[in-house]
């Protein structure tokens, strides 16, 4: 034991100082985070600062589509009206556009039972924009529609009031204030974490082994370590390195989160609610699952020669933690079906998968025990087999190990 | 003086190998392979490339384990922790690149069951005697390949092993580092420290070795003593300083010979009479230096070997 933790100490130290960590220390969060923006900032901010003209051939209609527009304080949208407008005017409005002076034009055509409304745009794609206006259009439209069977503009008002829904979630016996977008960001956030973690410690693992079978230092080592021992330290050492990451992350997130900044950005939005049962329950599949990947690297490591090597195969064992990636939609929407069960009973997905599941509903005891028991039978079958393949494969030097040839080492004594 | 006489202590081997045998799928590496190295003494496993050297050592010091026979550590059948009194240095051996000179070699000496205070002080002593203390607080991957040899050496030996096992230790070091471990290991014999060198050099074996094993595909196809191997192989080779008359070279003693300016390197048929030649060669030059000299171990190597390979 005193040997591992050695070790294990050596390779925590080595990779603390390292110049990759610091570098992913910092870079990871801006990265997570400027994604996180990217998706919440256009939402929030549609078309801000954008100049539009309603051109219509009824003023009342521009006027009251106007005043919807413009009811949005965050989007700052300048409206200019244009009614009424005749099909001469649209070509004045192009012209408009190509000298940059407004960003888009709305045309409506009222002739007929149901007017046509066509939103033309110097940019393509903007989706919010779209359905910002869509919404705005059909509002107005509802209002007109009222006025002219001559209910009175109080109670048009009092008609068209918008009602926010307020979403809660209940669980263990209380209501708690929940929104799907903010359950959307968090199971991305825990599954991005566990990936990324995961994926990134165990390659870690594989590259020191491929280090130190590059420096030949394991000769030297097995003289006096067992190579079990030496497998055991590596991944404990990692394994601190990764802990002790994820909580300088866990860290910054806190302080992040209480910043005005992100207050800003999150206002009105309910807060994700975890219990300490889920976050202890997390922490169990990221260890978990860092033990299963860390130990099928090591043992892959162990047959290669160089890092190029292992980065071959790479993408192959990451298959199972991209595919949950792909599940994410899926089983947020539907956390009890039998796919998402058998997922999150598969152990190399069952680590993210479940994380889904805990943001979506939180899954019955039975399962979860049934998931982490057959991990911890899967990370046992691997490290035997990975572990009988390193001992031998850290002593062959100079080629590619077949699959043939992996198979007799697992007899070997 | 006192009557009595005292029986010297029988010394039990430090490692003795019995017949140990190991194969990898259809190859034999190892074949019934007996050995024993003695406290004190200096061993030597020849053998060209691929003959079993390392796979021999790799079962002596536990890495691998033999299909058939035993080893003997201390005493006592093997066992991990006798591995605690040896020191391994490896042919194929490196280091923690990223890791300082002294930091590493405090974390190997831990390893081999030193407290880290001891094992500092005795990393410092060893750095100074080698002459590297200047390089202690460097990266390992700032040092050139003969100062990480020298790391290596003392990684090998700061835990005051009993049982050193060096294979190909001065391979890519200068004469003048070469020298200077050598002269580390004959004082660890002095003092009572087994050594065993695996090497394809015969002359640094000839010069440092008691005993030595000679090992070919697998086999020990010659054993015993240094001296006592040797003697069982003919003086039939003559140097001689000469000047004048070449003449004597075509002496029908002589069964080859190469003539150098004034020195002949001269093989001699079996059972020939070197004074003959002797008196032949003063009769037609002037001789200042005749001398019948024993073969080296090289030459018994390729004796043996080719022996083998005829027969």
């Amino acid at each position: 034991m005193r040997n591992i933790l050695l070790i294990a100490r050596r390779e925590y130290l080595e990779q603390i100082r390292g110049k990759a960590f610091k570098v992913t220390t910092i870079l990871i969060p801006v990265v997570f985070m400027g994604l996180m923006a990217a998706a919440i900032l256009p939402s929030k901010y549609w078309g801000t600062g954008k100049h539009i003209v309603v051109a219509a051939q009824d003023p009342a209609f521009a006027a009251s589509l106007r005043d919807q527009l413009a009811a949005d304080k965050d989007a700052k949208v300048t409206v200019d009206v244009l009614a009424p407008a005749a099909p001469a005017d649209r070509q004045a409005l192009h012209a408009e556009m190509d000298r940059k002076q407004i960003d888009g034009f709305l045309w409506i055509d009222s002739a007929g039972d149901k007017p046509q409304v066509t939103y033309v745009s110097r940019s393509a794609g903007d989706f919010t924009t779209d359905e910002s206006i869509n919404s705005a259009v059909n509002q107005a439209l509802v209002e007109q529609r009222l006025v002219k069977r001559d209910i009175p503009p109080t109670d048009v008002a009092q008609l068209t009031d918008k009602v926010d829904i307020k979403t809660m979630v209940y669980r263990a016996g209380r209501e708690t204030p929940s929104s799907a977008m903010s359950t959307l960001f968090f199971g991305e956030g825990m599954a991005f974490l566990l990936t990324f973690s995961i994926v990134m410690y165990g390659m870690n693992v594989g590259r020191s082994v491929i280090q130190e079978k590059t420096s030949r230092i394991f000769e030297v080592m097995l003289a006096t370590v067992k190579a079990t021992d030496m497998l055991a330290g590596k991944l404990i050492g990692i394994g601190a390195v990764g802990i002790t990451q994820i909580a300088i992350w866990i860290a910054l997130g806190g302080i992040l989160a209480s910043s005005a900044l992100v207050e800003s950005w999150m206002a009105g939005a309910a807060k994700p609610q975890v219990s300490i049962v889920e976050v202890i329950l997390l922490c169990l599949y990221f260890l978990l699952g860092y033990a299963l990947y860390s130990t099928f690297f090591a043992g892959l490591a162990a047959t290669c020669d160089t890092e190029q090597e292992l980065q071959q195969y790479a993408p192959l064992a990451a298959v199972p933690v991209w595919l949950s990636f792909g599940l994410f939609v899926y089983i947020l929407g539907n956390p009890n079906s039998i796919w998402s069960i058998l997922v999150s009973m598969f152990p190399p997905t069952a680590p993210i998968t479940m994380a889904f599941r805990f943001t979506a509903q939180f899954p019955p005891a039975w399962q979860i025990a049934l998931s982490l028991g057959l991990m911890v039978l899967s990370i046992y079958i691997v490290l035997w087999l990975s572990s009988r393949i390193y001992r031998v494969g850290i002593l062959m030097y100079g080629k590619r190990a077949t699959v043939p040839e992996m198979l007799r080492w697992l007899r070997y004594s | 003086m006192s009557s009595a006489s005292v029986a010297a202590p029988v010394k039990a081997p430090v490692v003795a190998l019995d017949r140990i045998s190991k194969s990898y799928e259809n190859k034999v590496a190892v074949q019934d392979l007996s050995l024993q190295i003695d406290p004190g003494t200096m061993f030597g496993l020849l053998g060209p490339n691929g003959s079993g050297k390392t796979s021999t050592i790799r079962m002596m010091i536990g890495i691998t384990m033999p299909d058939s026979g035993s080893v003997t550590m201390f005493g006592k059948p093997y066992a991990r922790e006798s591995l605690r009194r040896v020191g391994y240095l490896p042919e194929e051996r490196g280091l923690y690149k990223k890791m300082k000179v002294m930091e590493q070699l405090v974390f190997l000496g831990q390893l081999r069951g030193l407290d880290p205070a001891v094992a500092g002080k005795r990393a410092h002593e060893w750095c100074e005697r080698l002459q590297i203390l200047d390089a202690s607080q460097k990266k390992t991957e700032e040092l050139s390949k003969g100062m990480q040899q020298k790391i290596q050496f003392i990684a090998t030996l700061m835990h005051d092993p009993d049982l050193v096992v060096m294979d190909e230790p001065f391979s890519g070091l200068d004469p003048v580092n070469t020298s200077l471990l050598q002269d580390t290991l004959i004082e660890l014999k002095k003092a009572g420290r087994a050594i065993l060198f695996s090497t394809h050099r015969m002359d640094q074996v000839e010069k440092l070795c008691d005993s030595i094993c000679l090992i070919h595909r697998g086999h020990a196809v010659l054993s015993g003593g240094m001296r006592e191997v040797k003697s069982r192989y003919e003086r039939d080779r003559v140097v001689i300083n000469f000047e004048g008359d070449v003449s004597f070279l075509q002496h029908p003693a002589i069964k080859s010979f190469k003539n150098y300016s004034g020195q002949a390197e001269i093989q001699l048929h079996p059972h020939a009479n070197a004074q003959d030649l002797l008196r032949a060669a003063t009769e037609m030059a002037t001789i200042f230096r005749f001398e019948l000299m024993e073969p080296s171990l090289e030459e018994i190597f390729i004796r043996t070997v080719g022996e083998k390979i005829d027969a």
